[in-house]
């Protein structure tokens, strides 16, 4: 099917052919099938072009505020392999960051469920430590480890460790009383009704976090990279050395791989939500 | 008053000189009162009665979620803890409760997963030979009950008679020796009703377990039971029992029947008159 005929035959109500699901997920056939139709890609790419035609006359007007695109794309592919390394050290901090504060907030998010004793020790402080301005924290901490990874792993894991810890407190404890009351009389164990009941019911409020999560957790990293000045690389070093000595191309270079790079996480987070979690409505 | 029947043995269920109150001092409310209850091995109760007197206290007594505040509740001669400590129980609450994440399948056999060591804390209470605890084909069960299309699909894809359906195959296949039901048809509509009463009576004709039903429905307590228990509130106690001395099974052709009938008007009268005692 040529692209003319499938805007002549293809309204946006129009379902798909009958043969059409088949070739793609049977759960999901609209929403993958749509992206053909121009109705639904052509307005992001008229605005990107008017965006970027703004932007060029931005840079012409203003020089030393906006590098032109060209040079920004010319820094890019002329030291890929300088934005490369960079971006895996930011995402590397970023996930194992990410890793530590989901470990942490799991465990004591299943304590708290558990133990009405932990939550009332501990919800207080989680709550003060989720007011207090993580920024304001990141130069003390290098202060204390230092330039290495460790200030940024902390500072990356205390970013995303409220919001899963919430989330994932409120899911344990949300499971329907009559469900609790059947799994009762069985007597079930408190371990068999965490497995089975509580933990699988949290998921979607897990995933609900991760979402959030996963784009702070490049955050993070980068606010620890800028905070901790003089650190040997990431994105966040690279922005703040090269602002510094004014080379706009290369900041604006490296701000665009951390946007794709917080789109790549997102798109790997909702692709594993789809699968983990193909039973709730959220997926649908 | 005694709501007791003639047994020989241990008697599946048995409450003596019931009282649970909730709350404390002048708000306290008086759930429960001086109620005495037998019930042999193997018969299917109702609990009738108007709101506030207590029938679903005592279920949940019963199912020991409760715990009385005075005298004494016995299953099979055992407290309801250690009764559900042998998976002896099985609850039927008023929405289906399953798990949207599991299959309609494995939704009813999680529960084999749960709580293994049950089957010999079952074997240890008395008159365990009398009754048959091998676990049945789950599979089979839920063909039986009409969800052989239903297997796979999670409970979101179900009409709500399917997922009640599901609740009861779930609680059956416990081989529960006490099947305690929660109004589990209040939510659906006569149709599926009726099926569903047609196909929990097949069912317990197979399985024989003791039920105990709570319902607010007359037709339902007459069509369904052996005993029919009519409830009063203020304080929550039991005025009546009546024997339902109708040949099972029980199908279409009983509400046909000017017995079935005089069940339900004596039922209903009786009910009356406990409400009119209490406005008295």
């Amino acid at each position: 099917m040529t692209v003319a005929d499938e805007r002549t035959t293809a309204p946006v109500t129009k379902t798909p052919p009958p043969v059409e699901p088949s070739r793609f997920s049977l759960k999901h056939p609209r929403s993958r099938i749509a992206w053909i139709r121009p109705a639904v890609w052509l307005p992001l790419v008229v605005m990107l072009v008017l965006l970027g035609g703004l932007w060029h006359w931005g840079a012409g007007q203003l020089p030393y505020l906006l590098p032109p695109l060209s040079d920004v794309g010319g820094s890019l592919s002329d030291e890929l392999g300088y934005y490369v390394h960079n971006a895996l050290v930011t995402l590397g901090e970023a996930t194992a960051g990410l890793g530590m504060g989901f470990v942490g907030a799991f465990v004591l998010a299943v304590l708290t469920s558990e133990l009405p004793l932990v939550r009332r020790a501990v919800m207080p402080i989680a709550v003060v430590l989720n007011v207090t301005p993580l920024v304001a924290i990141a130069p003390a901490l290098v202060v204390a480890f230092g330039f290495g990874p460790m200030p940024k792993l902390i500072i990356t894991g205390l970013i995303c460790f409220f919001p899963i810890l919430i989330n994932t407190a409120t899911g344990l404890r949300s499971v329907p009383q009559q469900v609790l009351q059947v799994y009762r009389t069985m007597d079930a164990s408190r371990v068999e009704l965490l497995w089975h009941v509580r933990v699988p019911n949290a998921l979607p409020y897990l995933f609900a976090a991760l979402r959030i999560v996963f784009p702070l957790s490049i955050i993070g990293a980068v606010v620890a990279e800028m905070s901790a000045s003089g650190s040997t690389g990431g994105l966040g070093t690279a922005i703040s050395v090269a602002s510094s000595m004014n080379q706009l191309p290369v900041v604006y270079a490296s701000i665009l791989v951390l946007a794709v790079m917080g789109v790549l996480l997102l798109l790997a987070v909702t692709v594993v939500e789809r699968h983990v979690l193909h039973w709730h409505d959220s997926t649908d | 008053m005694d709501g007791s029947v003639k047994v020989t043995g241990t008697p599946a269920l048995e409450l003596r000189s019931v009282r649970r109150v909730y709350g404390f001092g002048p708000a306290a409310t008086t759930a429960l009162d001086g109620v005495h209850l037998t019930v042999p091995s193997g018969r299917f109760v109702s609990l009738i009665g108007p709101s506030g007197c207590g029938k679903s206290t005592l279920l949940r007594l019963v199912a020991g979620l409760e715990q009385p505040d005075l005298g004494e509740v016995l299953v099979h001669g055992v407290t309801p803890a250690e009764a559900c400590a042998a998976k002896m129980i099985g609850l039927v609450p008023q929405s289906p409760a399953l798990l949207p994440w599991l299959s309609v399948l494995r939704n009813v056999t999680l529960p084999q997963k749960i709580n293994r060591g049950a089957g010999k804390r079952r074997e240890r209470i008395a008159d365990f030979t009398e009754r048959q605890t091998a676990v049945p084909d789950m599979k089979e069960l839920l063909v039986k009950a009409g969800l052989g299309d239903a297997l796979h699909k999670l409970p979101a894809q179900l009409s709500g008679g399917m997922r009640q359906r599901a609740a009861i195959v779930r609680a059956f296949g416990l081989r529960p020796d006490v099947l305690v039901m929660d109004e589990p048809f209040s939510a659906l509509d006569e149709f599926t009703r009726e099926s569903l009463q047609d196909q929990l009576l097949d069912l317990w004709e197979e399985l024989r377990t003791t039920v105990l039903f709570v319902t607010h429905s007359v037709s339902e307590a007459v069509r369904l039971s052996d005993t029919v228990v009519v409830m009063a509130p203020n304080p929550g106690r039991i005025v009546e029992s009546i024997d339902v001395d109708l040949p099972r099974p029980r199908g279409e052709r009983l509400f046909g029947e000017r017995r079935f009938h005089e069940y339900e008007d004596l039922v209903r009268e009786r009910l009356r008159r406990a409400w009119h005692s209490e406005a008295a």
